[in-house]
Parts: C-alpha cells; structure tokens; sequence
C-alpha cells in the first residue's frame, strides 16, 4: 500500500486520484480552503486540515515517514515551489509531483527538488496539434494511456524464483500466448532507463527487470500471475 | 413580334453555358477580390496607366510623336473596353426581361417591352453614376480630339488607381471617416479666406505701392498666408492690412493644427482595420490553413508547434496584449471576437480554412464558437477544449470532432506516473517525440506489395519495428478478435501472424524514426519499381 499527500483539491488533483487504485494507494487531500476540503470529503476522499507552511504540520500527516508521493497541485506555482522545498528538506527519498501554470516556473520547481514537472496546457497544446498531424496515432494514444477503451501499459516486474528468470526476450512470445505485446524492458543493473523491445539485440532477462507491455487488463492481469508462478512452463 | 423575339434571346442567354462562363470569367477579373485573375488584371492596368502618364509628359515636349499617338490608342481601346465590360457584368438584363415577362404571364397581363427597357436604363444610369464609373469616363473622354482641351484632365487617369489598388481606397476611407470634421473645418476657412480677403482688399487696394488690384490677389495673398506659406510678393502696406494679416496668421495656426490632427486621428483608427484587412489578404493566399481561437497557453503551445511545421494558421484573441504576444512571433493575428459570424467569415473559415480550435480557457464562449463554425460550415474540423466536465457533451451537440479536457489529461498522466513511472516515461517521450523512438503509421497503397501479404511475411523484426497493430475499414478483417472501434475504423491490436493486409489499411509501428521511414521508402520503391514493366 503507498501513501499519497495531494496538496490542492481542484479538476485536476480530482481527475488524478480517481484514476489510482482505491486499495493500492492511500490517498490524503489537503486543501486550505475549507470549502474545497468539504467538497473532497463529500467526494469519498480522506482529508486532512493541515497549513502547509508549517513543517511541524507537513510531519504531522507522515512526511517524512509513510508518504510515498507528494502530489503539488495548488493553482499557484509560488506554493507549489514552497511546498516542494518544505518536503524535499523533510524527505529526500520523496516521489514529488508537482503542477506549473506558467513555463518559467518549471524550472523553479525542479530546483526546489520535484521528481516530476506536469504542465497541463502544454500536454494539452501537444495534444491538439497530434490530433491535427497525426490523427490515427493519436487515437491509438487514446484507447492506450487515455484508456479509452481496454487497451492498457503495464509494468511487470520480475521477482525472485520467477520462470522468466535466465529466459531470453525471444523465448518470450507474448503476443501468440498472451495477445500481449511486449515495448520495452529497463535493466536495473544497467540504468533506470528503458530499451525499447525492437532494436535490442537478444539478451537473458534477471531479477528485478521490468517489462513494459501492452494489452487488455484480463491478459496483463494473467501473465503477471505467471510470471510469479515458479513452475510455469515457457 | 420583336417583344417574342427578345424574350426569346433571354431565355437563350439564360440557358447558354458559354454566356454564364464567359460573365464569371469576366467577372473574376475584374471585380471578384478574391480571384488571382484580378490581382494580374489590376497590376496590369497599373502599369498601363503609369506609362500613360509618362507618355502624356513625354508629349508636352515632342508634339510630333508617332509612337506616342498608336500607344495612346491602344491605351484608349482598353479603357473603353474595360468600361464597357464593366457596363455588361454590372447588371443583367436578360433577367430583367424574363422577370418582367414571367410577371407579366403570371397576372395575364401585356408584355411591354418599354418598361422593361425602362427598367434595364435605370440599372444603366445607376451603373454610369457610380463613383468609379465616373473616374472611367473621366479617364477615357480627355482623349478625343474635338475635346483637346480636356487633355490635361489625363493627369486624373491616375484616379482609376484607386480602383486598382486597395492602399489608395482604404486612403479615401479613412479620409471619408472624418467627413463632418473636415467639412466643418471647411466651412470656417471659407468664412475665414472670405473675411480676410475682403477685409485685405478693403485696406490695401487704394494703398500706393500695393500689390493688390483686384479681388483676386487679395484672395491669393490670403491663401498663401493662410497657409502659412507666405512669399512675400505681396506685403500689407496700411496698418490696417497688417492687423488683418496678424489676425490671419493666427487663426491659420489653428486651422491648420486642427486639420493636421483630424488626419492623424482618422488614420490612426483605420489603422486597426488596414492590418486586419492585410491579415485578411494574406490568409486569402493560403488553403488548408487552422484558426485558432483563443491564444492562452494552450494556443500558445499550438501555434509553436504548428509554426515549427510551417503549417499556416491564424489567432484570434479579444485580448489584445496576446495579439501582440502573436504578432511578436510573427504569427497571423486579428484582435476580435471570433463568436462573430463576420470575423469567422472574413478569416475564411468558408474557404481555406481545413480546422478551427476553440481553446479559450471559458466553456460559453468554446460552446459557442463550436455552434457558429459549425453551423457556417459543414466539414470543418472542429477542436474544442472543455475546461469542466459536464460540458463535454454540450460540446459535441454543439458540432465538436473532437473535445479535448486539458486538467483530465494532466491528472491522468500525473496518476499514470505514479503507477508506471518507467512505461509512463517512455510512452510521453514518443508522444511528445523526444526520444528516437518514434509511433508511426505507415498506409499499405493500392498495388503496393504490402497488399495481400501476411503479417508473418513481413519480417518486422529484422528491421527492429514493433508492430502495434493496423487500423482499418475493410469489413473483411471484422472476423479478426482483438478489434477496437476507432471513430469509423477498427484498430486490430496485436494481429495474428495470418492476417492478410489490404489495400487502405494501415500498419501502426513502434520504431526508430529512421527506421520506419525507410521501411516506407523500401515499400514505396518497391510499389514504382514492380509497376514499370507495364
């Protein structure tokens, strides 16, 4: 179970957290308008009714301790960049999410320490444009990571004892066994970053890779059960 | 007998193919302003009249010129033909006869010809009345030579500029915008020269050494002070003739300082309209280009990407300090409100324009843009953004292709990194293209070799691409499993090995940039090349 601290409760944060798995994440919102924090709680959502200029406040909700991810979705990018530079001091290890309204801020924000930038106009401009030079891929990208329909990524890892262990990727023949079709694989040993499927020559898979697929749910759902089965036959 | 005969001629006219052809034809040329015909037709006529003028100076000193005559003359029959022509497209008469006739049937009636032929002469007069028919005529009579004396009136040839170029007019318009001011102003300089000449007269006339003898000089001498010119050929001699010329040059100042800053106000608010008319003309040189509504930081991010594609597109913003912003960029760009039918009108959203994109950050006003561009156009694309939910549907029944939910996005994509950081890193790198790696679609053609092949056969992996499936609309395939309706497709996830590829068809591939292109080339190398032995 992971713990996420949302800062901010507006379209966005809402959008979000109702896209994350109800029983894998525990998911706090805190918003100082406590019109906003009443609109969350009669959303379903547990709520916290913290000042986020306080460290002792921050602490108080787990920062520092259990929360895994901050969420920074607050309208302005001064308390976003104040925000992230009161967690990052509490936690190095923190997953920091953060929002920007105007580019310039971007910056700001990675250097007060947030692991990932979103800008929602900018995703949105990209977006229109692909949808006027390249329709078709567009809708792909819809019925994907939209998930529009159900065609999903998925990372699996693959754990100690696992069959796929030693295997090489070509022994793998997702798509005839699984209708799954395999994007990548990142080596941990190696770096964090993945190699796409397609131009990697051969190579035996370890403990502790991840395998980026493609597939409906019911098929990912499936063959991440083998993978954990020891005695599954390739 | 002669009635039947001209009823008769109409209804041919009417029908006749070549007579409808040849009336746009001229048409295009010469009044249509959106046609490329007439823009050559009125460079043309430029040039012509320019050499006119030239050849008139260049006969005030050589009499005897041949040359000058025959060009004179050819000159001449063009401008006769052009005013005829003119005459012809101006009004059709044919329409007149058979309306009346129609008419005249209807309530059993008599067919008269004279009211018809009364009808057509007063189109005629109106026709000969206007403005610019005037300047025409102008233009050609000063060239017959009974009227020798009208010759120096060639000079006003140069007012049929106005008709062919659109600075001069907007010039004229903008002058016509003050017209209460400047009429004003006249009628006090007329009191003002009258007063003053008088008075000049009065004192100066029987003054001994004066210059002024008659009414006359005194009206020149009070022109050129009041002009603040002032020669001095002529001087006030009395005391009297002095005060009056004080009196003069200190109204002069006003006078002109008021009409100096009725000039500059008049062209400083038609200054806004002449570039958006410029605006205007230059999008009337393009097709296929996009009109982007709204130039907040979605439009923004659009138009750099569309800019860096050397894809044409126009803003319209009601803010004007993005308009600026816009035309900083050297974007296209018109300060206006784009729910005006007018404005989309004008910004071609009828002719060349291939989308539109409501984006403004307000729900009302994308629903509402959405409503107009629809409803002025049938096969637009239409692009609308949604900033809350329950407006979405209101969107698509207001006309959207597509609605686009800027904060759904960003939360989803925000929720995707935490899931799946790695897949999520890689997947928003080939949508935003900045890895190599890069999602394509490659379209198998008509006799191309992909048609009728297997999957199986196409030895994807040796190139090192991924397929990711095949979008298409060939009911053939719908025995496949694996299909997702894509708007009027299906898109094939994951095709068996024994799928059979047809023509339209589309390969959906995962690859290097490179790597895909020159899969591309290959298949299209390979289409020609099996193609020529025919």
């Amino acid at each position: 179970m992971k713990n996420i601290a949302v800062f901010g409760y507006n379209r966005l944060s809402f959008e979000a957290i109702s896209r994350l798995d109800k029983e894998l994440y525990q998911i706090t919102v805190i918003d100082h308008d406590p019109v906003k924090a009443a609109l969350a709680r009669e959303n379903g959502f547990e709520t916290a009714n913290i000042d986020f200029r306080s460290d002792d406040d921050l602490k108080l909700i787990g920062i520092g301790a259990h929360i895994d991810t901050l969420f920074c979705f607050f309208d302005t990018d001064s308390e976003n960049v104040f925000l992230t530079l009161s967690a990052r001091a509490l936690d190095k290890a923190l997953n920091i999410v953060a929002i920007v309204d105007s580019p310039e801020s971007a910056e700001k924000l990675i250097a007060a320490g947030a692991n990932k930038i979103i800008d929602p106009y900018e995703i949105c401009g990209r977006k229109i444009h692909d949808m006027l030079k390249r329709p078709d891929i567009n809708d792909i990208f819809d019925h994907t990571v939209f998930g529009r329909h159900d065609l999903h990524l998925a990372e699996v890892t693959i754990p100690e004892n696992s069959y796929l262990e030693n295997a090489h990727v070509t022994q793998l023949h997702l798509s005839s066994q699984y209708n799954l079709i395999l994007i990548g694989i990142v080596n941990k040993q190696v770096s964090e970053q993945m190699h796409f499927v397609a131009e990697e020559f051969d190579r035996r898979l370890s403990v502790g890779d991840i395998l980026v697929i493609l597939g409906p749910s019911r098929e990912i759902r499936a063959f991440k059960k083998d993978v954990e089965n020891e005695f599954c036959k390739i | 007998m002669l009635a039947k005969l001209i009823v008769y001629c109409a209804y041919y006219l009417k029908s006749a193919d070549w007579y409808r052809r040849a009336k746009l034809f001229f048409y295009d040329l010469l009044e249509n302003s959106h046609s490329r015909k007439k823009k050559y037709f009125d460079a043309t006529m430029i040039c012509l009249l320019i050499l006119s003028v030239i050849f008139l100076i260049y006969d005030i000193e050589h009499e005897d010129s041949k040359m000058g005559g025959y060009f004179e003359l050819a000159i001449l029959m063009v401008f006769i033909v052009e005013y005829l022509i003119r005459g012809w497209i101006y009004s059709d008469t044919y329409k007149v006869i058979i309306e009346e006739y129609e008419k005249a049937l209807y309530l059993n009636l008599d067919f008269k010809l004279l009211g018809v032929f009364r009808k057509a002469f007063v189109r005629d007069i109106e026709y000969i009345t206007s403005p610019f028919a005037i300047i025409d005529i102008l233009a050609i009579l000063p060239s017959y030579r009974p009227l020798a004396i009208l010759r120096i009136f060639i000079i006003f040839r140069l007012f049929k500029l106005f008709r062919y170029s659109n600075s001069a007019k907007l010039f004229a318009d903008a002058l016509a915008s003050k017209r209460f001011e400047l009429m004003t102003l006249l009628i006090f300089t007329c009191f003002l020269v009258f007063i003053a000449s008088v008075s000049i007269y009065m004192f100066e006339y029987q003054a001994p050494d004066s210059g002024i003898h008659n009414l006359f000089d005194a009206f020149y001498w009070t022109i050129v002070t009041l002009a603040t010119v002032g020669f001095g050929d002529i001087t006030p001699q009395t005391t009297g003739g002095r005060w009056v010329t004080i009196f003069l040059i200190l109204a002069s100042l006003g006078v002109l300082s008021f009409f100096t800053s009725i000039l500059i106000a008049a062209f400083s608010e038609k200054m806004l309209s002449v570039r958006e008319s410029r605006t205007y003309a230059e999008l009337d040189r393009y097709d296929n280009f996009i009109i982007i509504c709204g130039f907040g930081r979605v439009g923004q991010e659009i138009a750099r990407h569309l800019h860096n594609d050397r894809q044409k597109f126009l803003v319209i913003d009601r803010v004007s300090a993005r308009i600026d912003l816009a035309k900083k960029r050297g974007y296209l760009a018109i300060e206006s409100d784009a729910s005006n039918n007018e404005v989309l009108i004008n910004a071609g959203i009828c002719r060349g324009a291939s989308a539109i994109l409501c984006i403004t950050g307000d729900d009302v006003i994308n629903v509402y843009v959405t409503l107009t561009s629809r409803h002025l156009n049938k096969n637009l694309r239409i692009i609308s953004r949604a900033n809350r939910h329950d407006n979405v549907n209101k969107l698509y029944q207001a006309g959207a292709d597509n609605v686009i939910r800027p904060f759904e996005i960003a939360g989803l994509l925000a929720a995707e990194f935490v899931g799946q950081p790695v897949a999520f890193e890689a997947i928003s790198g080939i949508l935003h293209n900045q890895t190599e790696t890069v999602m394509e679609s490659v379209l198998v053609s008509e006799k191309s070799p992909l048609d009728n092949q297997k999957i199986g056969q196409l030895d994807l992996q040796q190139r090192k691409l991924t397929l990711l499936g095949v979008i298409s609309d060939n009911p053939i395939h719908l025995k496949h499993k694996n299909k997702y309706q894509v708007n009027q497709q299906h898109f094939y996830f994951n095709p068996e090995v024994d799928f059979i590829l047809r023509h339209g068809d589309m390969l959906v591939l995962l690859g290097r940039k490179y790597g895909i292109d020159h899969f591309r080339d290959q298949v299209e190398q390979r289409r020609l090349f099996s193609r020529q032995p025919k």
